[in-house]
């Protein structure tokens, strides 16, 4: 860590591409003499009496090129890069602070930063003097930066600091969680004086504005020994816990990156080459035979680029990790508990924007694992659980995401507590509480307005905070979703995309337009043969689908959904991509698949982008333009249902009552039902519902196919024996041709001990799928229970409904 | 008289269908040569399409199509519009782009009663210049996100 401080660069991330082709002349010269304070009065280059020690300790000038800073070019004036005549008319500014002072707030931040991962370490390692010297060091520079600055009160503060930490390292004190609470104060004061003068310029003259008590305690300190803090800390902590957050927040998206020389020199080059290259291009003309090869060398140099400027912006995780020691620390203190902090893979990178997104949610998250996850000492070892209990980051790269997971050793949480929680909130309903299972309980969490904290406290329990985490953290396009073992702790995962703007893509073509598929949302790719399509794209009423293995997959026609002329007819070869938003999954009919490609997402007018079908558009290699399609916008536009497992579901509730009134509507949802026709035993045609859960497959089997096993009929399905049912005698009607097919519902019957079977249902002809509404039995209809479909009366399969006729509570479940 | 510079409006002047139309020059980005674009599906019928300009992806307005003509298939040539002040950056497809026309300011006049609504809400005013009638019109009225408020206004008034 501390050698990548030395040999890296500090680029004000606006512009910062922009920045380093604008200021090579001007590196040379960039380290000028600090004069700061007197704002833009004079604008000679001096030679650089800049602090002889940087962050570290360490002579600068000696490595000239080991640390350069590259101005950034959004600044209005800066001095570096006008001549003197250019000298603007100066105002003392109060709200402005150039570029040398930031640079300096900056790294005094960083330093500060490191300050306080040393004392939280300290704390548990008290005799490492290592860890001794590298928080005197930092401090140092910041007391002789000021000095140099002329910040006196920083001074100040900084130098009782110091004398304090000179007695530590001499070993005249030792350390104590007094001294720590001291030193973390004094810490605090310094990042307090450093961000009022990051927003107004001064160190502050107000009368609020004295450091003479924290002075006085960090010098009670030093003479130390038996001499007991004042009784502040714990009640300090508590005060200037608001503030602290604040500054954390303030100092969220820090405008400065850090990048290693190497990096940047490569990209320098590579726009050397980038320059060279154009000049050549435009020298030449398409037929010459150097041509190709100057194409060949552009494509080139721009994924190079392209690459390394991707590199300059990933950074590594420890940076965000960095700060939670101290909060951990700070929060188990005023919560009573012992927690220790323990990361894993931060060195695993991720792009600065995104890491500047995950922040706040990744400290909510870390938050309540010490707030509501770890219990009180007591009680941990009243559960045969060390005292101390453990939060733990970590971080691993998978794919294209990076995988944050926050894990506590804690009581974990009570999925009952969580419903009870919940239903007393009204976000559900008991019954839609009852049919919830675990996972699904769980994820109420992320609900807006659920809280389970028992009372309000400064730090939580408010209900707002993991709604806004899943929110945080949807809005990069990443997921967020927990694991919990009652008594064992919990888990919250974060899975963020690496980068935002270039997204693996299939490249698809329908009606003649070419669109952009991100890979993310897709699972599968199906190829469907001319041959195959009878059998397996089918039509229920207007709707199609899919028979995907065991299941039905909808399916929605591209062209039809944009309204475009189909360019094929319905029976030719297709692909099917098989797509899956969190809760919906369906297949998309498309004619061709052209390429994967990686894009460059580029947002869509407001106009277009109120059509809600495209996230965005790209520029394809052939110059194209394509539109990105957003899958679960199309699933929505086309009125794909969420999958019943996945969604909290609404149940037919059958009261007594009504069933003893005569033909009533009962007040129930609407429940999706396969209907299809039927004539049983003479009787006239019906519309017969089957609940749609119920069914597996809709086939369509060759009457050939069909054998017969002691007069009763089977087909061979997927290795076993499928009995077929035959109300409607269709298989003897149909005999006399063997190559006639006939229509199957293959159904899952669950029989009284709740086991599973298949079973066919011969059919005459499918009618659709619909929403059934369930009708109280009427008594002169006899045992059949009636629904409403579309209007029109439809009798439940009795197969698929309890011995009285009531539907059984199980199927109707499924179908909810 | 003498007209100064600073009262004079330079208007890059614009043909389709059978009008005139002008357009300020400090509110055209660049004028491209005909240009196809490509199509949205499901956009409404004044949005021609998306063109890549610069890196970027811009929405094209059909002119044709908010005055009420019908397509054509000749490539339409290509403005690039930006108000400079905050307004969004978008493509006007228009039949052809003709010279600059400077018209001292406060010579412009009334749209006439007799324009449908469709006009009024799209013109400022008419000026009546060396190249016959020009119908001024202004880059922020005609942004892919005020069109729809635009025209729903105008739509309105016509059943009224």
């Amino acid at each position: 860590m501390r050698q990548q401080a030395c040999s890296s660069t500090v680029i004000r991330a606006a512009g910062a591409i922009q920045a380093i082709a604008g200021a090579t002349q001007d590196i040379s010269n960039s380290r000028t003499a600090p004069n700061w304070r007197r704002g833009f009065t004079t604008y000679k280059y001096t030679p650089p009496p800049f602090p002889a020690t940087d962050l570290l300790g360490q002579t600068v000038l000696t490595d000239p090129d080991s640390s350069i800073i590259v101005g950034s070019i959004d600044m209005p004036h800066n001095p570096h890069l006008h001549p003197v005549t250019h000298a603007p008319p100066v105002k003392p500014d109060k709200g402005k602070v150039d570029d040398l002072a930031r640079e300096f707030l900056a790294e005094s931040q960083e330093g500060l930063d490191r300050v306080e991962l040393c004392l939280t370490e300290l704390e548990h390692r008290p005799y490492d003097t290592e860890l001794i010297a590298e928080i005197f060091r930092a401090v140092h520079t910041i007391k002789g930066t000021t000095g140099f600055l002329g910040l006196l009160r920083l001074q100040k503060l900084a130098h009782v600091g110091e004398a304090l930490l000179v007695e530590l390292r001499e070993g005249r004190i030792i350390v104590t969680p007094p001294l720590i609470n001291g030193l973390l104060a004094m810490q605090d004061g310094l990042r307090g004086i450093l961000n009022l003068i990051a927003e107004t310029g001064t160190e502050g003259e107000r009368s609020d504005d004295d450091d003479r008590e924290l002075i006085a305690l960090l010098v009670s300190l030093k003479t130390q020994a038996a001499v007991s803090p004042p009784p502040a800390s714990a009640h300090d902590l508590e005060a200037q816990s608001p503030a602290r957050t604040s500054l954390s927040s303030s100092s969220a998206s820090t405008p400065s990156l850090r990048i290693d020389v190497d990096v940047l020199n490569r990209m320098m080059n590579l726009v050397g080459e980038l320059v060279l290259t154009r000049n050549q291009l435009l020298e030449s003309k398409p037929g010459q035979p150097q041509f190709p090869d100057l194409k060949r060398r552009l494509s080139n140099v721009t994924t190079e680029l392209r690459e390394s400027v991707r590199q300059a912006r990933l950074q590594p995780l420890w940076q965000l990790f960095g700060k939670f020691p101290r909060i951990v620390r700070d929060l188990a203190h005023t919560c009573g508990r012992e927690v220790r902090i323990e990361f894993e893979g931060q060195d695993t990178r991720l792009d600065k924007s995104l890491l500047d997104a995950i922040r706040d949610p990744l400290t909510h998250a870390v938050r309540n694992a010490v707030d509501h996850g770890i219990e009180p000492p007591a009680e941990r070892l009243k559960a045969g659980k060390p005292a101390e209990g453990v939060v733990r980051l970590r971080a691993s790269q998978q794919g294209a995401f990076v995988v944050i997971e926050v894990t506590d050793d804690g009581a974990g949480i009570s999925t009952e507590r969580v419903l009870r929680n919940a239903t007393e909130r009204g976000l559900i309903n008991a019954s839609q509480a009852a049919s919830m299972g675990q996972r699904e309980a769980l994820q109420m969490i992320f609900v807006a307005g659920f809280s389970t904290a028992r009372e309000v406290t400064a730090i939580s329990g408010r209900g707002v905070g993991m709604d806004v985490v899943r929110t945080n953290v949807e809005t990069i396009g990443g997921t967020v979703e927990v694991e919990s073992q009652l008594g064992a702790g919990t888990t919250i995962r974060l899975r963020i995309p690496l980068t935002l703007a270039i997204v693996p893509a299939l490249i698809v073509g329908s009606a003649g337009h070419c669109f952009a598929l991100p890979r993310s949302a897709l699972t599968e790719l199906v190829y469907v043969t001319h041959r195959d399509m009878p059998l397996s794209i089918q039509s229920i009423g207007s709707a199609e689908v899919y028979r995907l293995r065991d299941t039905l997959l909808p399916l929605v026609r591209l062209d039809q959904l944009l309204g475009l002329p189909a360019s094929l007819p319905n029976d030719s070869a297709t692909y099917i991509a098989v797509l899956e938003d969190g809760t919906r999954r369906f297949g998309l009919v498309l004619d061709t698949i052209r390429t994967a490609e990686e894009i460059v997402v580029k947002p869509l007018s407001s106009i277009l982008r109120e059509i809600g079908v495209f996230s965005g558009a790209t520029m394809l290699g052939n110059g194209e333009l394509a539109l990105i399609l957003d899958a679960s916008a199309i699933a929505i536009r086309a009125g794909v249902r969420p999958e019943p497992q996945s969604t909290v579901t609404g149940k037919v509730e059958l009261d007594s009552a009504a069933l003893n009134t005569p033909t009533q509507t009962i007040n129930a949802p609407d429940a999706p039902v396969v209907l299809y026709e039927s004539a049983a035993a003479g009787s006239h045609l019906a519309q017969i519902a089957l609940p749609l859960s119920a069914v597996e497959r809709i086939v369509r089997i060759r009457l050939s196919d069909v054998e017969y096993a002691d007069g009763h009929p089977v087909v061979q399905y997927e290795g076993t024996l499928l009995a077929l049912e035959d109300h409607d005698l269709l298989l003897e009607a149909a005999n006399a041709t063997t190559t006639a097919l006939v229509t199957v519902l293959i159904c899952v019957r669950h029989d009284p001990a709740n086991q599973p079977s298949r079973v066919g249902i011969v059919v005459r002809r499918v009618l659709g799928v619909s929403d059934a509404t369930l009708l109280a039995r009427n008594p002169d209809l006899g045992p059949a229970q009636v629904a409403m479909v579309n209007q029109r009366v439809a009798t439940l399969d009795p197969r698929f409904c309890n011995p009285v006729g009531v539907p059984s509570h199980s199927v109707l479940q499924e179908v909810a | 008289m003498t007209t100064t510079t600073a009262d004079l409006l330079q208007m890059c002047s614009i043909r389709t269908g059978d009008g005139t139309f002008g357009i300020d020059t400090r509110q055209v980005r660049e004028v491209l040569g005909p240009t196809v674009s490509q199509r949205v599906p499901l956009a409404p019928d004044y949005v021609e399409g998306i063109i890549p300009y610069r890196g970027e992806v811009l929405t094209t307005i059909s002119f044709r199509a908010l005055l009420g003509l019908p397509p054509h298939d000749a490539p339409c040539s290509m403005l690039v519009l930006d108000d400079a002040i905050e307004g969004e950056r978008f493509g006007l497809a228009v039949d052809a782009i003709g010279g600059v026309v400077n018209v001292p300011r406060n010579s412009i006049e009334p749209n006439p009663g007799t324009l449908d609504a469709r006009g009024l809400a799209l013109f400022d005013g008419v000026y009546n210049t060396t190249v016959g009638l020009v119908a001024h019109l202004d880059a922020r009225r005609l942004q892919p996100s005020q069109l729809a408020n635009i025209l729903t206004t105008a739509n309105h008034g016509v059943t009224q």
